[in-house]
């Protein structure tokens, strides 16, 4: 037990160590994303903004429910998928575009899970923002007093993505399919999380299990109950996604333990 | 203090024959149970490999392609764990192998010595204060500002050099790639490695370039198929090697 305490805490000085190196690569992909782009970092909310217009358009008419209220509630849970699709889909290539470092340096494999996951970080903090400004002008500045749960729910979030990026990078290293099982799965459940709906919307047709038994449902609820409610998220939901970020922080160790030496075989 | 030290030290690693494998033929392997061997095949670049090099060594490896040369390296650096043996580094490694290794190809000169040198270990402190000393060894001028995949490998591999031995380690590492450079390079980068032999260095190098070896090196490896067939004195064993490909030849 000690022999892994200390293993994991060395594991995590070596990370910082090269905190220069990953932190460059996190400015040279945010940079050449925008590079070119006449609008420049707002281009990377274009997508949330344009899908909770759409979703405003067409679903305010057919839920019956009030613009005002809906459009906020689209644009946290597009702006949430974006940031689970990144470090899902988006890092599932993360060591196949850097294994030119790989082969270079034996350095921690987590580092590049983490450069994905902090872009997509700065992605989701950038459009958070935009949602803030809209509740600020819309609700008044109430939920700055629940700005404490919201830290909680992002570094929650923040393990949540950097362990999911680590299984779906080795992954797609040793099955090659893995990227496109993962953009179907993501898809399927895109349309199974409460992103665009209301859970009580399917909770009254007796569909309520379809959240109850839903990670992403639960993460969901931990960045509006206190951005869009100002209030604590439910306690459900926190013990929910706590747990779903134990196992996946388990599994992403056992995994990086596994290959931290043997992935560069597999490449 | 640099030394290696390699104790009865093999790898091998298992390649599947058809390329990668999905998730449906995992699965449907898994079903199956048996037969799954017969679409893995084991490889064994280094078998038993019994080696000490100290500080101040200069040691060049040579052999036929696929003879392991550069999967040696790749163990030196601490980049293949060894399957079988021990392997024992003490000292900094810099290392300098495929010139695609390591670079970024979109980002200009100056990007990729930070980043390069990031990688390396350096801060941004550190790094500034070499920056200038590096640029003016790659000679590369205002070439640096412009991206990588305009560069000429024989630009990449100044650029590479400068940034890896910029640190001035105390193990310095280097595959076949210095022959990319012109004769000018070479002649600098000789010097150069001369320099770093003055403190305390071990330098290991790979080549085909049996000149090169020859003038630089103290001792040299001859590597055939995964074991080392002969360890001496430098024009010792290139003479060896030259003598057997002549006979191969003639043969």
């Amino acid at each position: 037990m000690t022999k892994a305490i200390a293993a994991t805490s060395d594991y995590f000085t070596q990370i910082w160590q090269m905190r220069y190196f990953w932190l460059s690569l996190v400015i040279k992909d945010l940079r050449t994303r925008y590079r070119g782009s006449v609008i420049g970092m707002g281009w990377s909310l274009l997508h949330p903004i344009a899908m909770t217009a759409v979703f405003c358009l067409v679903y305010t008419t057919l839920f019956d429910v009030s613009l005002i209220e809906y459009a906020p509630f689209v644009l946290s849970g597009m702006t949430l998928w974006g940031f689970f699709m990144t470090v899902t889909h988006e890092a599932s290539q993360t060591f196949l575009i850097s294994q030119a470092y790989l082969r270079q340096n034996p350095a921690p494999l987590a580092i590049y899970p983490l450069r994905t996951t902090l872009c997509g970080s700065f992605h989701f903090l950038l459009a958070m923002l935009v949602l803030f400004v809209y509740t600020w002008v819309v609700q008044g500045f109430g939920n700055l007093t629940a700005f404490g749960y919201l830290l909680s729910s992002l570094v929650l979030l923040f393990v949540i993505g950097w362990s999911m990026a680590c299984c779906c990078g080795i992954l797609n290293v040793l099955f090659q399919d893995t990227q496109h099982l993962l953009q179907v799965f993501m898809q399927m459940m895109f349309y199974c999380s409460p992103v665009f709906y209301y859970p009580e919307m399917v909770e009254k047709r007796g569909m309520g299990w379809l959240v109850d038994i839903n990670p992403f449902a639960a993460c969901m609820e931990l960045i509006r109950a206190p951005v869009l409610r100002s209030e604590a998220p439910e306690i459900q939901s926190v013990l929910f996604a706590g747990g779903f970020a134990l196992v996946l922080l388990c599994t992403a160790t056992c995994l990086l333990a596994r290959y931290q030496r043997r992935l560069i075989f597999h490449l | 203090m640099a030394q290696i030290t390699f104790e009865d030290l093999s790898l091998s690693f298992r390649v599947r024959k058809g390329g990668k494998i999905g998730w449906k033929d995992f699965i449907v392997q898994g079903l199956r149970g048996k037969g799954q061997d017969d679409d893995w095949l084991t490889v064994n670049p280094l078998r038993n490999i019994n080696l000490s090099i100290t500080r101040g060594e200069r040691v060049g490896i040579l052999g036929n392609n696929g003879a392991g040369k550069s999967t040696m390296l790749k163990v030196l650096a601490g980049i293949y764990p060894p399957t079988v043996g021990k392997r024992t580094i003490e000292g900094t490694i810099s290392s300098l192998f495929d010139l695609s290794l390591g670079f970024e190809y979109d980002a200009t000169g100056w990007e990729n010595i930070r980043y390069r040198g990031f990688l390396q270990g350096e801060t941004p402190k550190s790094i500034e204060a070499k920056i200038d000393d590096i640029a003016e060894f790659t000679e590369l001028g205002e070439f640096l500002d412009m991206p990588l995949r305009y560069y000429s490998a024989g630009m990449v591999v100044r650029l590479g050099f400068a940034i890896a031995t910029s640190a001035m380690p105390e193990i310095f590492i280097v595959d076949e790639v210095l022959s990319a450079g012109d004769a000018a390079f070479q002649e600098k980068a000789k010097k150069r490695m001369n320099k770093m032999m003055d403190t305390a260095s071990l330098v290991v190098l790979v080549s085909h370039d049996m000149s090169l070896l020859g003038e630089f090196c103290t001792r040299v490896l001859w590597m055939d198929k995964g074991r080392i067939k002969e360890d001496g004195p430098a024009k010792k064993v290139i003479a060896q090697y030259l003598e057997e490909s002549r006979q191969q030849q003639a043969a």
